[in-house]
């Protein structure tokens, strides 16, 4: 039993290639535990960030600076009142929001976190995490119908013509970064030396990135970038966040799909759209901003082997130096709150809230100091790079949404076929010629 | 269409200058928003809030004379001046004055034409009330001035 608790501990693959289910459950209730947090993050987040750029100040109340204020919010949700409508279809109106959650957190089986860290590495990981993450507008119409209200209908509807239109541009924009995957050259230039690994895997994907020493963003540049904007647009629509939120429309639908649901129903919702936001956020990171590769990851040399880093300290000053970044990003956190805690109101009241800021920041620092010790800070690279995108991800859906108005039903059609699917075709296309170009070129001096 | 509006579609300019101005409003100092029990608003001098009948600083007396102008001039007839002549002074002498402040529009009218500075509106704000039985407020009430909530926590 121990061996088999220890043998995963030496091999270098993914818990369910290893065929090791002990450590792929580890994995997945690590990994629901983190995805829970980042939803957990992202409600205080979201609302402060949201606040701040409506010059308001957000929740401040519960908490320094509303930090406790998901939990008021979590309490308050558990304990209200469950309501379902007399006349809904009671077992759908039961499984709609069930099935969001369940849709949205099990797209993450193959997001790899780093070069082991995924629950498992299918070799169709890009297509299994499209296929499921698709299936969640299912759990988005069965909630529209079995509400048997109107606003609901008209939530679910919309929901279901926006999802359709964009998935096919999204479908293109990653078949582009998938044509990349197959292309061997190094840099964002190189064509022809060689075929490269041509993959559907997640895992498979990022090495191919850092084959090529090249994020696929910047591949064929501007063909990736064309390719990411196009995915990182329809990727909102997905998801139903502001601009494109349409679904849940609060001017004109009341809530959209989720009007007639209230309490830990609704709150499933919730869980399930932040979850889902966090996944299509890393398939795009995957696909276009090197997953776990850090920032100018071609420094590494060919050998690219992040997690036993630490094995090799030849590999030169710019791993060292980034190998501090997590230790830092925490240690900024920590400063930030203490520059917080200092600037609080000097009030008897809010002694408590100052001691409580002054606690929070010195637990970051803690946290920062943990991560400077060079075995946990080579460790934890791979993840910290990761999750660091995603949040970055997270702060530009809460920047989108502070910013832009809602699109109209006809403008959303019109970015999502007259614009998208063309920008998706030629992408495609451009991206196949530039790939295929010598052996073009060979066939072109053949004819003539 | 012209090439500069094609141009500012194509690359998303104004987005980008949207995504610019909520970005700066991020900084701290641009928030609007007031801490109310904590930090106080500071109240414009001019503003009309709760009515005020001003005492003689050194005496202590009303300044009141009993002279109802201000229960004629107000639109509403909310103020009720009743008063006694005093066989010693020969003076009219102020004995109640009540002024219903639930349909009170802070108008300032009665104000105007108080004769001797007596009535006055302040710049008190904080008198909502749990039941309308204390709108009716009389003179020790409107003597005292204002008398803000304390919060405790």
């Amino acid at each position: 039993m121990l061996d088999y608790v220890t043998s995963y501990l030496h091999s270098s693959l993914t818990p369910g290639q290893a065929g090791n289910w002990l450590w792929a459950l580890v994995y997945i209730l690590v990994i629901f535990a983190g995805v829970s947090g980042i939803v957990i993050v992202m409600n205080w987040g979201e609302r402060k960030a949201l606040a701040h750029m409506q010059v308001r100040l957000g929740p401040m109340r519960v908490g320094p600076h509303g930090l406790m204020q998901p939990i008021a919010d979590a309490i308050k949700l558990l304990t209200k009142e469950d309501i379902m409508p007399s006349e809904a279809d009671k077992p759908i109106f039961w499984l709609a929001p069930v099935w969001v959650v369940m849709i949205a957190f099990s797209v993450f089986i193959v997001v790899p976190f780093g070069p082991t860290h995924a629950v498992t590495d299918m070799n169709i990981g890009i297509l299994f995490m499209l296929g499921v993450s698709s299936l969640g507008v299912l759990g988005i119409v069965m909630a529209g119908w079995a509400s048997n209200s109107h606003f609901p209908l008209m939530g679910a509807l919309r929901s279901s013509a926006q999802m359709v239109s964009y998935e096919i541009a999204m479908g293109l924009a990653v078949v582009s970064a998938i044509v990349m995957t197959g292309l061997g050259g190094i840099g964002p230039y190189g064509i022809g030396s060689g075929a490269g690994s041509g993959t559907l895997s997640m895992i498979g994907i990022v090495q191919a990135q850092a084959q090529q020493h090249v994020w696929f963003i910047f591949k064929f540049f501007p063909v990736g970038l064309v390719a990411f904007f196009i995915f990182a647009v329809a990727m909102i629509a997905e998801t139903n966040r502001a601009p494109f939120d349409l679904p849940e429309a609060e001017s004109e639908l009341v809530a959209g799909f989720h009007t007639e649901y209230s309490g830990l129903r609704w709150s499933l919702f919730m869980l399930g759209e932040y979850a889902g936001m966090v996944a299509v956020s890393s398939i795009a990171i995957t696909l276009w901003l090197g997953g776990w590769l850090r920032p100018f990851p071609s420094t590494h040399g060919p050998a690219i082997n992040i997690p036993f880093l630490w094995e090799h300290p030849e590999q030169g000053v710019v791993d060292f130096a980034f190998s501090f970044a997590p230790a830092l990003v925490m240690l900024a956190l920590a400063f930030f709150s203490f520059f917080n805690a200092m600037r609080m109101p000097k009030h008897p009241l809010l002694k408590i809230q100052t001691i409580g800021l002054y606690a929070f920041g010195l637990v970051l620092a803690g946290v920062g100091l943990i991560l400077l010790a060079p075995p946990v800070r080579d460790r934890i690279q791979d993840i910290f790079w990761f999750v660091f995108k995603i949040a970055c991800f997270m702060y530009l859906y809460i920047w989108y949404r502070a910013t832009w108005p809602r699109y109209r039903f006809d403008q959303l059609m019109k970015v999502g076929w007259k614009v998208l699917l063309p920008l998706g075709l030629g992408v495609l296309l451009v991206t196949g010629i530039i790939g295929l170009g010598p052996e073009i070129a060979a066939w072109l001096k053949g004819v003539v | 269409m012209s090439i500069a509006p094609l141009l500012n579609k194509v690359f998303m300019v104004d987005l980008i200058k949207g995504l610019k101005v909520t970005f700066k409003y991020q900084h701290p100092k641009e928030v609007y928003t007031e801490q109310y029990p904590l930090e106080r608003p500071a109240i414009a001098e001019r503003y009309r809030g709760l009515p005020r009948l001003n005492v003689n600083p050194e005496t202590g007396e009303t300044l009141c004379i009993a002279c109802n102008l201000c229960a004629t001039a107000c639109p509403e007839h909310l103020i009720v001046v009743q008063s006694e002549r005093n066989p010693a002074t020969k003076r009219k002498e102020m004995t109640s004055f009540t002024l219903d402040i639930s349909r009170c529009m802070f108008c300032g009218l009665c104000a105007e034409a108080c004769s001797t500075d007596c009535l006055e509106l302040s710049q008190d704000y904080e008198f909502a009330l749990y039941s309308r039985d204390g709108f009716i407020i009389d003179r020790a009430r409107m003597e005292r001035g204002s008398e803000p909530t304390v919060y405790t926590r």
